[in-house]
């Protein structure tokens, strides 16, 4: 499955792509897509067989979304709270 | 919208932005200033009477136009989401120095782009500056830089902003004593487009910076960290489109829209450390905001009331630019000024590192 996790920074999304390759995991850096967000920080896109949940730095990560088939579909898997 | 639609559609927007701006200097705007969002807002701060350089008083009806277009599209679009609370007084601090920097070169990264497309060079050193300015940014994001997050807050805290955009075109519109108009003729802030035209102008930017989140700091950012090219796509565009359409206006109309070189530039001095170092302070302070002034604005007409606070404070910068003398003129910059962006240089300097290396 391919996931797309989103941060209030751009060290959150340095910090949750080095844990990725830490464990191995594809994983890449870049701008938050239109079809997610109207903001334009930066996200972490990896393909994981989960959320990798675990990775959450409380504070830093803002969601975790699954990318479904089709133009710009998402189900979020992950929403920090209060957000 | 897949990625490459996404950037047609950045492209197609920057060229309408471009050609805006352009005509609006046709319409009535300063030359080399269809747009600009530091002036405008520094016209609005005058005309409110915070600063009294009798030059540049105006309500710019393209700052209402921008905040309300972003405003309005982002309640369709289910976008419009209040949130904050993510360094508050930093932002204000930030607003404040961006805005020093912004009127040591005289305009905002969005005029930077709309007088290189006026023939302008002297934009040439401000966007070189500009560019340090965010590598100087990214160095401290890729360290680890954070403002902390932002929490969500209730409906009306988001729409403070807006409406106060909306009051102030009743009181554009009103024109009652106590707001300050610059006479005709008086510089500047008496040149303008009608009001419905400014306004329908900032609207559709509005509208248009917010479905694509147009910034010119995210553009340079996204070079340097992903090799994207999709943000500044956006503003080469502008200057593209705005560059032919200056061309084809001083072909077919009496007006000089365009004049290629350094001297007797429109609104413009020729001091051109000056003019990067500006240009450095606003690329820094933009990184550490997370986008240039435009930006915010379109930002505060979602509901961010953190980008409603650095509109605050960029503001209360052209306020204490004018009353004590820090904005640079045709003539150059004051030496007031230049100390002033040293100190915000230094102060950017010192919020980047307090907000990186932490020890918490």
């Amino acid at each position: 499955m391919i996931y797309i996790a989103t941060f209030y920074s751009h060290f959150g999304s340095v910090r949750f792509k080095k844990r990725c390759d830490a464990e191995g995991i594809p994983a890449r850096q870049m701008p938050v897509p239109r079809t997610l967000s109207s903001s334009c920080g930066t996200c972490v896109r990896y393909e994981a067989d989960s959320p990798k949940t675990e990775f959450i730095t409380p504070g830093e990560t803002e969601q975790i979304v699954e990318v479904l088939p089709g133009d710009g579909a998402y189900n979020v898997k992950f929403k920090a709270e209060n957000s | 919208m897949t990625a490459k639609n996404e950037k047609t559609v950045i492209i197609i927007a920057g060229i309408i932005i471009g050609i805006i701006a352009s005509l609006l200097v046709l319409f009535g705007n300063p030359a080399n200033m269809g747009f600009c969002i530091a002036c405008f807002l520094r016209d609005t701060t005058g005309a409110l009477g915070l600063h009294r350089a009798a030059a540049v008083q105006y309500i710019r009806p393209e700052i209402i136009g921008i905040v309300l277009g972003s405003f309005i599209v982002s309640l369709i679009t289910k976008e419009y989401s209040p949130r904050g609370g993510s360094s508050p007084m930093t932002r204000f601090i930030l607003g404040f120095f961006v805005m020093i920097g912004c009127l040591m070169f005289l305009g905002c990264p969005f005029r930077m782009i709309i007088r290189l497309g006026s023939g302008d060079l002297n934009a040439l050193l401000g966007f070189v500056g500009f560019a340090l300015g965010i590598l100087t940014g990214v160095f401290f994001l890729s360290k680890g830089y954070s403002l902390k997050r932002t929490y969500k807050l209730p409906t009306a805290e988001g729409t403070v902003l807006p409406v106060i955009e909306a009051v102030l075109l009743i009181l554009l519109v009103l024109a009652p004593e106590f707001i300050f108009f610059t006479e005709a003729g008086g510089g500047p802030g008496a040149k303008h487009a009608a009001i419905i035209i400014s306004l329908a102008a900032g609207l559709i930017v509005g509208i248009l910076a917010q479905r694509t989140r147009l910034c010119m700091v995210g553009g340079i950012r996204d070079i340097v960290l992903f090799k994207e090219f999709k943000l500044i796509s956006g503003f080469i565009a502008i200057f593209v489109s705005c560059l032919i359409c200056n061309l084809i206006l001083t072909a077919v109309t009496e007006g000089t829209f365009f004049k290629l070189g350094f001297a007797e530039q429109p609104i413009a001095h020729n001091d051109g450390l000056w003019n990067a170092l500006g240009m450095y302070l606003t690329g820094f302070g933009c990184v550490l905001l997370g986008g240039c002034p435009l930006r915010q604005l379109v930002l505060s007409g979602e509901g961010n009331t953190d980008s409603a606070v650095t509109i605050i404070g960029l503001m209360v910068g052209a306020a204490f630019a004018h009353n004590f003398g820090l904005a640079s003129s045709g003539a150059g910059p004051t030496p007031a000024g230049q100390i002033a962006v040293i100190i915000g240089i230094i102060v950017a300097a010192v919020i980047g590192c307090v907000n990186t290396f932490r020890t918490e």
